[in-house]
């Protein structure tokens, strides 16, 4: 369980733009990708779901867990089962790599809990927007309000656990 | 440095003082400088608050409160903070909750920052089994693992205000690193950063003479699902929301409302509450109030 988390933690936010950030690293500690993900663009283009463990995938015959992330490119697809506090939830992933770095994920979840599904529901009924961002440079804004960037300390637990999987 | 982007008037707040505190990158912008006497003030508030209510410090309060049930007596300072959390409890049915030290501990996010969550979630006992709060003491039923962080960091931001306010200062911002309020009658143009891309806005709120608080969960982040927006219900992290934006008078208000955001119809939340709103599910929609004073890119 420990390598399934840890392969997890190269994915920074800065370097990254992944819109849902759970299963495309979920998806990624299956496939074992340490390090060389910045940059990678992904998009989650279904439902959210609850917190999912690590979803087995085939991998790559060159993916040893630690290696350096040279995978094939392609598709690569898996469904998942999970305990939520709601019961037993299913999700399928695909995920497409392309030179190396993941270029597409795709997760759906059917949320059979009551409260995630209206909030769902509420979203796609039209009350929720489609936000087109703008980058930060091309609008006049005197702060940026965004989550909080991490202290040292956090930081340096998590390249220590990165280290650590990688060895 | 992205967040030292400042495109004010030079005749405006042109004195500018930085720190780490809590954990965190602080900025504040102020019209007059901020003289020796005052950086040592706005310290040592700083100081006596991470004393009282730090849960990764084992000389703070909190962490002597983990260790033993009893009667303890807070800084005066407790008092707005545990209303605000009572409320937002009871909005939120129990989901956030300052009894959720235990839970983050499960998940890994420990005073020795593992990152190793252990084998199950861990829920949060319910606030009257736990404690009790009579407006000056806390009293602990157990030894409970106290977490203010859905609110600890814009309540700080108010105090060190108020430090500033007291030395005179009457127009400046406080930048801690998400949790943003304003002083003054001019208007502060905040870009909302994009979860899924820090470098870019999902939108723009103006906000003056108030407090903005973001909560996200994408950058602290450090395992599949794990971040530090725990449910504690459940002691598990939260999935439908990925990242809020709360407009209140105070920071401390704002910031625990950006938390409340995660767990709680927003509409219930206005009805307790004369404040704005923005949140983006997991699937990258975005709802906000509709009174909101801002724009978003659509």
């Amino acid at each position: 369980m420990l390598m399934q988390y840890a392969v997890a933690t190269p994915l920074r936010a800065d370097d990254m733009t992944i819109t849902k950030s759970k299963l495309p690293i979920t998806l990624l500690a299956g496939l074992s990708l340490v390090g060389g993900l910045a940059g990678c663009s992904a998009t989650v283009a279904e439902d959210p779901a609850p917190p999912a463990p690590p979803v087995e995938t085939e991998p790559d015959a060159g993916g040893d867990a630690g290696a350096s992330g040279s995978y094939a490119d392609g598709t690569y697809s898996a469904a998942g089962e999970y305990q939520a506090p709601s019961g037993t939830e299913t999700v399928d992933v695909t995920v497409t790599l392309a030179a190396g770095v993941i270029t597409e994920v795709t997760v759906v979840g059917e949320s059979e809990d009551a409260q995630a599904r209206g909030y769902q529901e509420r979203f796609s009924s039209g009350i929720g927007a489609v936000v087109v961002s703008k980058g930060i440079d091309e609008i006049q804004v005197d702060k940026v309000g965004g989550s909080s960037l991490t202290g040292a300390g956090f930081n340096t637990a998590i390249e220590a656990i990165k280290a650590e999987a990688a060895s | 440095m992205r967040r030292s982007r400042l495109k004010l008037p030079a005749d405006q707040r042109s004195h500018r003082l930085d720190f780490e505190a809590i954990g965190t990158h602080w900025q504040i912008d102020t019209v007059d400088p901020v003289e020796d006497a005052l950086r040592a003030a706005i310290a040592d508030r700083v100081e006596r608050y991470d004393r009282t209510w730090s849960r990764f410090r084992s000389d703070s309060l909190v962490s002597r409160i983990g260790e033993r049930a009893g009667r303890w007596i807070l800084p005066d300072e407790a008092a707005e903070l545990f209303e605000l959390y009572r409320d937002l409890y009871l909005a939120t049915d129990g989901a956030m909750s300052p009894l959720v030290g235990r839970s983050l501990d499960a998940i890994g996010y420990d005073r020795e920052y593992s990152l190793r969550p252990s084998a199950s979630p861990v829920a949060a006992p319910t606030w009257d089994e736990a404690v009790a709060w009579d407006g000056e003491a806390l009293t602990t039923l157990r030894p409970v693992r106290l977490d203010i962080g859905a609110a600890g960091k814009g309540h700080l931001v108010d105090l060190v205000g108020a430090v500033l306010q007291d030395a005179g200062h009457s127009q400046f911002v406080i930048d801690a690193s998400g949790d943003i309020r304003h002083w003054g009658a001019d208007v502060l143009r905040v870009g909302l950063e994009d979860p899924r891309d820090v470098t870019r806005a999902i939108g723009i709120a103006r906000v003056s003479d108030a407090a903005i608080c973001s909560s996200a969960t994408n950058r602290r982040q450090w395992a599949p699902g794990l971040h530090h927006v725990v449910d504690a219900m459940t002691g598990l992290p939260t999935s439908t929301i990925v990242a809020t934006w709360a407009i209140a008078p105070t920071a401390l208000a704002a910031d625990g409302l950006a938390t409340a955001l995660f767990f709680a119809d927003p509409a219930r939340l206005s009805e307790l509450f004369d404040f704005h709103w923005v949140r983006m599910n997991a699937a990258g929609r975005v709802e906000f109030s509709p009174d909101l004073d801002g724009e978003l890119f659509t």
